[in-house]
């Protein structure tokens, strides 16, 4: 897949990407130097003074609804049951389209900034004065597969590497006694498209999200059998790196085989750290209920959001979480029944999303933590199956808070009916050229070489929205 | 077309007259069930693409046959259904439209304005991109030429001695015998040497003892395995089809196994080429029709049309060129190479040679089987269907009740929609009706529940009934995925300019890379009675030529880097300008050249590079040669690499004494954590426990689902068979470690592994050095020995440990 071979050591003299004109022995002499080259995911330069350091990313998989969370619709109940007409030919993902929906939901206005918000979510709605909301995204499919794969790793197609390998390679990572990239998913089942989705694509295996359980050990292999825990792991540990040593000393200068010597302690401090680091019984009581640990509901997704901010707040640079899994209304993919589909996914994720808002905040990780809520597209206006929504590509809200983001406005507007972005229209693009510049990344610079061209995760296109940048 | 058109003339009708006639009925009669409006069974009669490629029945005409055209078929009433509907056409239209298929079928030219002519001559203008000579002169592009070496001796190391005092460089000496013997098994196996294979290595004294060895694995069946992990990479194979979907491909295994069998058999490259590209066209036989099945590896979308089709092909292209051109052509879709001289017409041509391609199943099984399969299919079809009317007319009262009730319970205006009489529904209520009626979803279970007893004992009746049916139905039989196409004639299809469906410049014919043209496109004519265009046979003969400038370069240095970790061009997939530019370019050519001449012999490359110098020298540093050449570019000494993560796990099952050798057949599913793969209703990994010896088999045969990965794979870099991979990645990183640490199979075999030592020796310094014999093939220093034997003896368990330490030394993992 890769044209040129990379070993990390050209890696490393790539800061940010673009093909660095260094002489191989310069780099040599670096590492020789005694320089902390050995880590791919040793901190990196960004080209820019980026306020955020780190990125969640909410990833509400099937498709959330627009006209019944953040973008009301009068003109849905005023035209209730009529056909959606004067916009050219409705394209459906699936199924037979109907006529316009109301949304089930009432909107109220919140905040200083007076933000709309419907009913579906009470705690977010409290938290919109930090809340960046754009109401005009698109992307380019209707179709689940190809839109995760395009908000994930910026082409419709498998086979490229995910934003968060983008990120880490970009940046490296802040801890190296953890993942600079962690997935959670949701407990019903993974999203469609599966395991690219937080792939490195072309990229070494190092930038490959690590996904983290939420209950039991985080990682898989993490821990050793007990019989082998502590002092026996020590002195195993020991004799294979006296006889790496000896092996080594034929190549003294194979920074490779001195790395692999390295990633065994790594993982070894690993096993203490990140199980240290998503132990929430170390958090209180009153955080604890604030991510609704105490109620069936939201106690999951209330973990992961916990978990997250502790990941965080350990210098971990990008953690996804996936709300919602499996198919159909497992998922926020809701074909039939909206009602019952959204208020499921928006009442577990409402509270601990408000309470990962509050609580960054006040560890003072609010202002470096990007916080990014999605899902892959938006729906329709008209109805599907009789009380629920289709696949819609044309239009969708995301929202950030944190990491530079400017607070409060709304970025652009859809049609009277939520069908189409209308004002300030924004692609995936562009989302991510945006998520890219707030982690002080220049997304035309942060390339990657593959089949002689240098990729970039938006493509050929993409400008950073500023108008939501601080 | 000339030759219709000599016949058209001597009936004294123009062509243009006869399109015309032909159009004028079709649109009298025909287009309003497949034109604008609607397209009745998918078909759009309107235009001749359409009409050609077809609808539900398949393709409407078949150029210059009408009695394979089911238009002309259906018209005249020969078959059923009878066109158009409810009339027959009379024989004067009837007659125009024969004579028309016959001419071709080509539909009316459209009458285009001054200004739409010059827009259009300026769009074809746009297409036209030549090519410089000073393009043509770059080296990949050049003729092989044949050098001789410049010294006797073995020629690679004759050209890379000249390069070595050129440079100043001493090479590295000659490695001993126990590193040679672990790096050949290595290369060409991808196995460790037993102790006994060991023995007879370092026991042969011959001159010839190298040589020997190196016949010896090359006659192993398990060549072939290693051999096809390589090529496996470069084509992208994977068991599943990924997208939404992933569906499994219970029948890719034979093609995996037609790669094994061309390496053992030392197939010719060129008639490999030949049978992945054309097999159909070469002898048909199934072995070139399994081969052929290459052109059906890629991830496949669930969602067909115009552009996912494009997508497909698009990834037939770009995994073609790659694999056996090392030239990248995907950025020619949309506009003209940046950086290489290929014309964005040159990958439309590519393009053209695979557009006619269809998925196809060939059986594997004898053509009664298939017959029986069918007949017993429908006979089961036939029984069930009464039994399925009785059983709905049954369910159907209740049916209607719940319907209405849940009708009632939905919003108001929905409804009010299903009350309003159909004649007087507005528009939205016309599409809310037709939704309540399509969408509405009754369990079967709700439906039960309100039956009298008695229709609940008839309808369990029926239903049995329809079960007992289902049990009967036949296995499918085993078949392999190839390809066909629909006839001699091509499906037309076109430059599109910026690479947009819509956007649709001249039609394109069939070609190759013009820059490394040779003598054009060979042209074979498609025999009488094919079925096929004749254009993959075609440009496979271009590909397969011992003058393609590329095909025989891209192999040979494919061989080198599989050997000397580098390919003389260190990127393998990219001969262009982007690419490397060769370290040894006479080194290449000769090779290249040797290559054709020996009959395209994979192993007589193999030979040639194994039997030099070069390839036995050590892999430690040399000091002075790193401040000349501190990458090896020159190939001073033999560089470790970290094996493929299929041999590390192939390794540690052979050092343990676990690893089932068999060859070839459907492919396993070894336990993978369910936290790491979630199943849901599309994907789902059904493996076996790892205790399952079944599982134990060589990773080749690990099936390979494009989204649900192998952990220990996917954490090594294995590549993730969307794209083709020329070299993988080989990163370092801590969850590799963990794995191999903590993973409750790697522990097993390791436990294994312990067992088998302690049957074979008790003493624990014995033990130690039979370990060191599996795993490392050597024996442990003295300082080896007495640290290891302290350490098994430290503890109880110390052996097993021992054991697993083995599987992370990084001399297990690299070179020798």
């Amino acid at each position: 897949m890769m044209q040129r071979y990379f070993s990390r050591r050209d890696l490393l003299g790539r800061p940010g990407g673009g093909v660095a004109g260094l002489a191989f022995a310069d780099m040599l002499q670096r590492e020789r130097a005694g320089a902390a080259l050995l880590d791919p995911l040793a901190p990196k330069k960004s080209h820019h003074s980026g306020k955020a350091k780190a990125l969640i990313s909410v990833f509400c998989y099937g498709g959330v609804s627009q006209m019944d969370t953040f973008d009301p619709k009068p003109m849905l109940d005023r035209h209730a049951g009529e056909a959606l007409t004067g916009k050219g030919t409705v394209t459906v993902s699936q199924g037979t389209p109907g006529g316009l929906m109301p949304s089930p939901w009432k909107f109220a206005k919140h905040g200083q900034c007076g933000m709309d918000v419907s009913d579906l979510f009470p705690h977010v709605a409290k938290r919109v004065d930090d809340i960046a909301f754009i109401r005009s995204m698109t992307t380019l499919s209707n179709d689940h597969g190809p839109a995760l794969y395009q908000m994930n790793t910026g082409f419709v197609g498998a086979g490229h590497p995910s934003m968060g390998s983008w990120i880490t390679y970009g940046l490296g990572s802040e801890n190296e006694n953890l993942p600079g990239f962690v997935v959670f998913t949701d407990p019903r089942g993974g999203p469609i498209g599966g395991a690219p989705n937080w792939g490195n694509g072309y990229m070494p295996a190092a930038f490959q999200g690590t996904p983290f359980r939420a209950a039991g050990d985080p990682i898989v292999d993490l821990t050793p059998p007990k019989e082998v825990q502590g002092e026996r792991q020590r002195k195993w540990l020991d004799y294979l790196g006296a006889m790496n040593e000896d092996h080594r000393k034929r190549n003294p200068f194979d920074t490779e085989l001195s790395a692999r010597v390295a990633a065994y302690e790594l993982a070894y401090r690993m096993q203490t750290h990140a199980t240290e680091a998503v132990d929430l019984n170390r958090e209180s009581e009153e955080t604890r209920k604030l991510y609704g640990l105490d109620e069936e509901r939201t106690r999951y997704f209330g973990r992961q959001a916990l978990m997250a901010a502790r990941l965080v707040e350990r210098g971990v640079r990008f953690v996804q979480i996936f709300s919602g899994g499996g198919n159909f209304q497992e998922s926020w993919d809701a074909h039939w029944d909206i009602k019952w589909n959204h208020e499921t996914h928006c009442g577990e994720t409402d509270k601990p999303l408000a309470a990962l808002i509050a609580d960054l905040k006040r560890r003072g990780l609010l202002d470096s933590t990007l916080i990014l809520w999605h899902g892959e597209f938006g729906r329709m206006p008209i109805s599907q199956r009789m009380d629920g929504r289709d696949h819609n590509p044309d239009a969708f809200t995301v929202w950030m808070a944190g990491g530079g983001v400017k607070a409060g406005p709304v970025f652009g507007s859809t049609d009277e009916f939520g069908y189409r972005a209308q004002e300030n229209k924004r692609a995936v693009n562009d989302l991510h050229a945006t998520v890219l510049h707030l982690l002080g990344l220049d997304h035309e610079r942060l390339t990657y070489p593959h089949l002689g061209r240098e990729m970039r995760l938006t493509d050929v296109s993409g400008n950073v929205i500023k108008e939501i940048v601080a | 077309m000339r030759l219709f058109a000599i016949f058209l003339a001597a009936a004294a009708i123009h062509a243009e007259d006869l399109a015309t006639l032909a159009h004028g009925v079709l649109s009298k009669n025909c287009f309003g069930c497949h034109g604008a409006a609607l397209k009745m069974s998918k078909l759009d009669l309107r235009t001749r693409e359409a009409a050609l490629a077809g609808g539900e029945r398949g393709p409407s005409i078949t150029p210059a046959n009408p009695a394979r055209s089911s238009l002309y078929l259906f018209a005249t009433h020969q078959q059923n259904p009878a066109m158009p509907p409810g009339k027959k056409l009379d024989d004067g239209d009837l007659d125009i439209l024969r004579k028309w298929i016959e001419a071709g079928a080509e539909y009316p030219a459209q009458q285009l304005t001054q200004k739409e002519q010059e827009a259009k001559a300026a769009m074809a203008a746009m297409e036209e991109r030549p090519i410089t000579a000073g393009e043509r002169n770059f080296w990949a592009f050049r003729a092989v030429a044949r050098v001789e070496p410049p010294t006797a001796g073995n020629p690679v190391d004759a050209f890379l001695r000249a390069t070595w005092s050129q440079s100043g460089l001493t090479p590295s000496p000659r490695a001993d015998k126990r590193t040679l013997v672990r790096r050949a098994y290595l290369d060409l196996l991808g196995l460790p040497p037993t102790a006994e294979q060991i023995r007879v290595f370092l026991e042969d004294s011959s001159f010839k003892a190298w040589e020997n060895l190196v016949e010896t694995l090359l006659a192993s069946p398990h060549y072939g395995e290693r051999q096809a992990r390589h090529w496996l990479d470069l084509v992208r194979f994977a068991d599943s089809g990924g997208f939404e979907y992933d569906n499994d491909r219970p029948s890719a295994w034979r093609y995996r196994d037609y790669v094994v069998k061309a390496f053992n058999s030392d197939k010719p490259y060129d008639r490999f080429i030949r049978e992945q590209i054309a097999g159909d066209e070469l002898d048909g036989s199934p072995e070139s029709l399994i081969a052929t099945g290459f052109l059906r590896l890629g991830p496949e979308n669930n969602i067909k049309n115009e552009m996912t089709r494009l997508d497909e092909l698009d990834d037939i292209v770009q995994t073609t060129s790659l694999a056996f051109l090392g030239m990248t052509t995907g950025c020619a879709r949309c506009h003209n190479h940046k950086f290489d001289p290929i014309p964005q017409k040159d990958y439309y041509r590519l393009q053209a040679v695979f557009f006619s391609t269809k998925s196809d199943s060939l059986p594997l099984v004898d053509a009664e089987i298939v017959r029986r399969y069918n007949d017993e299919t429908r006979r089961i079809d036939a029984q069930q269907e009464p039994r399925k009317k009785t059983k709905a007319a049954i369910e159907k009262p209740h049916r209607d009740t719940i319907f209405e009730e849940n009708v009632a319970k939905l919003a108001p205006y929905m409804g009010e929609a299903w009350r309003t009489p159909a004649e007087k529904r507005t528009e939205g209520q016309k599409l809310n009706a037709r939704q309540i009626e399509r969408t509405m979803k009754i369990e079967e279970a709700e439906i039960v529940a309100r039956m009298s007893a008695a229709e609940k004992a008839s309808h369990a009746a029926e239903v049995a009934a329809i079960r007992k049916l289902d049990r009967q139905r036949p296995k499918p039989y085993e078949s392999a995925m190839t390809v066909a196409e629909q006839g001699r004639d091509p499906i037309p299809s076109y430059f599109l300019h910026r690479g947009g469906a819509g956007n649709k410049g001249s039609r394109m014919d069939a070609g190759i890379l013009t820059v490394a043209a040779v003598d054009g496109l060979p042209t074979i004519e498609p025999p009488p009675g094919a079925t096929t265009t004749y254009r993959r046979r075609n440009f496979a003969e271009w590909l397969a030529s011992p003058k393609n400038p590329l095909t025989a370069r891209v192999m040979v240095n494919r061989i080198w880097q599989r050997h000397f970790g580098e390919g003389i061009v260190a990127t393998p997939n990219n001969f262009g300008r982007k690419g490397e530019a060769p370290t040894h370019p006479e080194l290449l050519d000769w090779l290249a050249a040797e290559f054709v001449r020996s009959g395209w012999s994979v192993k007589a490359m193999h030979r040639v590079m194994m039997k030099s110098e070069a390839y036995r020298m050590q892999a430690g540093d040399i000091e002075a040669n790193r401040k000349i050449d501190p990458t090896n570019r020159m190939v001073w000494r033999m560089p470790r690499q970290r094996l493929d993560i299929e041999t590390i796990r192939d390794n540690m099952m052979a050092a343990a004494g676990t690893l089932d050798l068999a060859v070839g057949g459907p492919a396993v599913l070894p336990y993978i954590d369910p936290a790491l793969f979630q199943s849901s209703s599309k994907r789902t990994w059904n493996g076996r426990p790892d205790t399952d010896r079944s599982t134990w088999r060589r990773s080749l045969y690990v099936f390979s689902k494009r989204t649900i990965r192998y952990p220990m794979f996917e954490a090594f870099d294995q590549p993730d068979m969307i794209a083709s991979c020329g070299r993988r990645n080989s990163s370092v990183t801590a969850p590799q470690a963990l794995l191999f640490m903590n993973n409750a199979m790697v522990r097993m075999h390791a436990s294994h592994f312990a067992d088998r030592l302690r049957k074979e020796g008790a003493d624990p310094a014995r033990q130690v050095e039979m370990a060191f014999q599996a795993a490392l093939a050597r024996q442990p220093s003295q300082a080896e020995l007495e640290r290891s034997t302290a350490f098994v003896e430290r503890t109880p368990k110390g052996l097993l440990d021992f054991c697993q330490a083995l599987f992370n030394l990084n001399e297990f993992v690299y070179t020798p």
